[in-house]
């Protein structure tokens, strides 16, 4: 009869062992707990990439009855469009403008909150209203509000002089969507930034005060690059999101005036839903994949960076 | 400060306020299902027997649906026809939110009492009935068995999908068309109801909006003999005026305005060209009445195509046209290029405009006190001319069946389209307080009451305010006077390039020739020309 029983020279081995097994029968529990989480990641995320490359190749319209294979069709068309090119131009220019302006006026925020004596729920809360606005609405609120009949912010620019369509002008619809996603997205980096900021230790603070470090140099060499991560984290959270920036143009400029809020979000959804071209989007839709991911690598190395 | 414009922020602010409360609302649901909504006070009901009763005439027994009146053909079925026999289904009806919708919704309690079937009325943008429409109809899963067949949006790309209606209305065991085929308008038929031939039925007409001139009687009378006295005519828009005249009248008044001489109006006129299907549809007018149009195909305003040949946009006709157009839009009101179709109708409503080229069922709006500052100062007439003709863009559409649903499903919502569209339905959303919707059908025009309507300062025109614009409309309608666009599949993409080429022409991107010529390479490219 085979020996079953495992024979060990030393008392270590014995423990090695079991150290061991106890890791494979925690692996197999582990994969169990997992398995439910991967199923549905794999039904929501994997299976749709997977027909997102598919789709591509195919010739897939809503209006027809089974797709057909094209080949680089729907590629060719996509990188030989004008529309497309234009639409990273001016997606590249709202995702720079509107990060900037979102960090500048959240980090500058959250360090006046983090320093204020009192108030600080009260001006935060009030603060935070824009974010539980839905896009769509926020998109509805300011169509309404800069509306040449009866916009409120149109009328008050009529009195004192300023003759203007701010929606209806290549030179301002573009400035003006800029705005609202700055107004609407900032204080999520300010939350992110103060939660950072009130985490910080008050050790080097009151180390700084006693070397007589001005107000000025503690923000400059000790909060700020305590808060690095946190801002890198925010900075990544909205570059994904205001790629696919579509909900408040669609509903205040639809891409207008002459294509000057179009951005590849706004483009993507067109292509896809208005003229039902799922092959195309679909390509489109790869292509913002790739930049987000390009982006997110890039966030991730600078907050390695700041981990080194 | 006048009381009207300090009314515009508080009015603003209160939106703003509602919107910012809204959106703590997780609910965004805005399909509609008043089943318990009574029926409309000012319709008369049908005194006759239920159905299968002995009410019987010629083998066929009358429906039991209220608002029946004299003169109009009587919804009918097969004697013994059990019109309850599809009790308990639940149909779902897609539908642009459009007046005759809301009508429809409000007044959905007739068609379920008398059927027992549930109608839910889903409204949204047409941009997301055309969307919905589409995922539906791939999934091949019929979530709406009820479908607004929008002509050129949903009916060109989509009509393999859709039900034959012959099939229901050859049906001898089914009830048919209250008045026939025939009791609808032709033109109207054909644009609604076919694709490319006429041997399949895919949708009946349902609501029939349709770009007419409106303007202000008040100024037009007013300063009418100044006028006639610096340029030597009777400006009163009428059949005879030209687009010309139209840029020379509208400029006479922006000049006014700006001297102070004319304080009634802020502007000579305005147009709904946003970056939107608007401004294709605002342009077209244009385009028609210079005797050009976008493709070469036959039969692309009727039944349509699938194939609608080369773009005819570099004619020196539709390069006169934007020429046209672009000149009419340098000195419109400003708003104008962020006015779509709602738009120019709200900023006339609020006063702003002395004329503006306008769906006709914003009369409703125009006549209610309100929504509006021009209450009985508002007259029509069809829009000016080109070279060649006045062309009117007709903007109807008609409701479908989903052919993806079960027998069941369709049966009752044939029973749902011979009661929508039947003559005493178009005649309750007429009438109803939703402002409702302008009929599709020849026999409600005919009713007196209707014709009365259509004259102003009378009682009727005030119960029915979309019958004021009726005279110009019957006018435009004719087949002269009308504008259809291509039905070809192609429409959605080829709309787009239309009204983006033409958004970068308003704004000196490009000059009129430039645009035509983008548009055909561009639309050529799609169809495969």
């Amino acid at each position: 009869m085979p020996q079953l029983t495992e024979t060990f020279d030393r008392p270590e081995q014995a423990t090695a062992a079991a150290r061991s097994r106890g890791r494979a029968k925690g692996s197999r529990t582990e994969f169990w707990m997992l398995l439910p989480s991967i199923v549905v990641l794999a039904i929501i995320s994997i299976f749709p990439f997977l027909f997102l490359i598919y789709a591509s190749f195919m010739d897939y319209s809503l209006s027809i009855d089974a797709p057909s294979f094209t080949g680089l069709d729907n590629w060719r068309r996509v990188f030989e469009s004008d529309t497309f090119w234009q639409s990273w131009g001016r997606t590249a220019i709202f995702g720079v403008a509107g990060l900037a302006l979102e960090l500048l006026l959240g980090v500058a925020v959250a360090l006046l909150l983090y320093h204020a004596p009192k108030g600080r729920n009260l001006i935060m809360t009030l603060w935070m209203l824009p974010l539980f606005v839905a896009p769509v609405v926020s998109g509805l609120l300011w169509k309404y509000l800069l509306d040449p009949t009866y916009g409120l912010y149109n009328w008050f620019l009529e009195r004192i002089g300023i003759h203007t369509q701010i929606l209806g002008d290549i030179s301002t619809a573009m400035p003006a969507v800029i705005l609202m996603d700055v107004w609407e997205w900032t204080p999520l980096i300010t939350i992110i930034v103060l939660a950072g900021l009130q985490s910080v230790s008050q050790e080097p603070l009151e180390a700084a005060e006693v070397d007589g470090a001005s107000g000025f140099q503690k923000i400059r060499f000790i909060l700020l690059p305590m808060v690095r991560r946190m801002i890198v984290v925010a900075l990544l959270i909205r570059s994904m999101d205001i790629l696919r920036y579509v909900d408040t143009i669609t509903i205040a400029t639809e891409g207008g005036p002459a294509d000057s809020t179009k951005t590849i979000g706004y483009y993507l959804m067109q292509v896809a839903f208005r003229f039902q071209d799922m092959g195309t989007a679909a390509a489109l839709g790869l292509t913002m994949l790739f930049v987000t991911m390009v982006m997110g690598n890039i966030f991730v190395k600078m907050m390695k960076k700041g981990e080194g | 400060m006048n009381r009207t414009t300090s009314a515009v922020p508080i009015v603003s602010v209160a939106m703003a306020g509602v919107l910012l409360a809204l959106s703590a609302c997780s609910s965004s649901s805005n399909t509609t299902n008043p089943s318990n909504s009574q029926p409309s006070a000012s319709a008369s009901a049908n005194t006759s027997a239920p159905a299968g009763s002995a009410a019987a005439f010629g083998g066929m027994a009358e429906g039991p649906f209220e608002g029946w009146v004299e003169g109009l053909p009587k919804i009918e079925a097969p004697a013994g026809f059990d019109w309850k026999q599809f009790s308990g289904t639940q149909l779902n009806f897609i539908s642009e939110n459009t007046p005759p919708s809301s009508a429809l919704a409000a007044n959905i309690g007739i068609f379920e009492k008398a059927t027992g079937i549930q109608v839910n009325i889903e409204q949204s943008n047409l941009d997301i009935v055309a969307e919905k429409v589409g995922l539906d109809f791939n999934a091949r899963n019929a979530n709406y068995q009820l479908i607004y067949a929008d002509p050129y949006q949903i009916l060109s790309k989509q009509s393999k999908n859709l039900a034959d209606l012959n099939d229901f209305n050859n049906d001898p065991s089914l009830p048919h068309i209250p008045g026939g085929l025939e009791d609808f308008i032709e033109s109207q038929l054909q644009a609604d109801g076919y694709m490319g031939d006429t041997e399949h039925l895919y949708a009946l007409p349902y609501d029939s909006p349709t770009m007419v001139l409106a303007y202000r009687k008040d100024v037009f009378d007013k300063y009418k003999d100044q006028f006639q006295q610096e340029k030597g005519y009777d400006w009163t828009p009428s059949a005879n005026m030209t687009w010309d005249q139209y840029y020379e009248i509208s400029s006479w008044i922006n000049d006014k305005v700006k001297s102070g001489a004319i304080s009634e109006v802020k502007y000579g006129s305005g147009h709904e060209a946003k970056q939107h299907d608007s401004l294709q549809a605002d342009f077209s007018n244009v385009l028609g009445a210079y005797g050009a149009d976008y493709f070469e195909g036959e039969n692309l305003g009727s039944v349509g195509a699938a194939r609608p040949g080369k773009s005819l946009l570099t004619s020196p006709e539709a390069v006169e046209a934007a020429t046209m157009y672009k000149k009419l839009l340098d000195i419109a009101a400003p708003g104008s290029k962020t006015w779509d179709w709602t738009g120019v109708a709200e900023a006339f409503a609020a006063g702003d405009l002395a004329m503006a080229p306008i769906f006709h069922e914003n009369n409703a709006m125009f006549e209610d006190a309100n929504k509006s500052k021009v209450v009985g100062k508002v007259a029509w007439s069809i829009l000016p001319k080109g070279t060649k003709r006045s062309a009117n863009l007709f903007g109807g559409t008609g409701i479908g069946i989903s052919k993806y649903a079960s027998e069941k499903e369709q049966k009752a919502a044939w029973l749902f389209l011979v009661w929508a569209t039947s003559p005493q339905a178009q005649y309750m959303i007429l009438k109803s307080e939703e402002a409702g919707s302008t009929p599709t059908r020849h026999s409600v025009y005919n009713l007196p009451d209707v014709k009365k309507g259509m004259e102003p300062g009378t009682e009727e025109a005030k119960a029915m305010p979309n019958l004021l614009p009726m005279n110009a409309v019957l006018e435009a309608w004719k087949l002269e006077n009308v504008y259809m666009r291509p039905k070809v599949p192609q429409w959605p993409q080829v709309d787009t390039i239309i009204y983006t080429e033409l958004s970068k022409m308003l704004f000196d991107k490009q000059t009129p020739e430039e645009t035509m010529k983008a548009i055909a390479k561009k639309s050529d490219d799609i169809t495969g020309n």
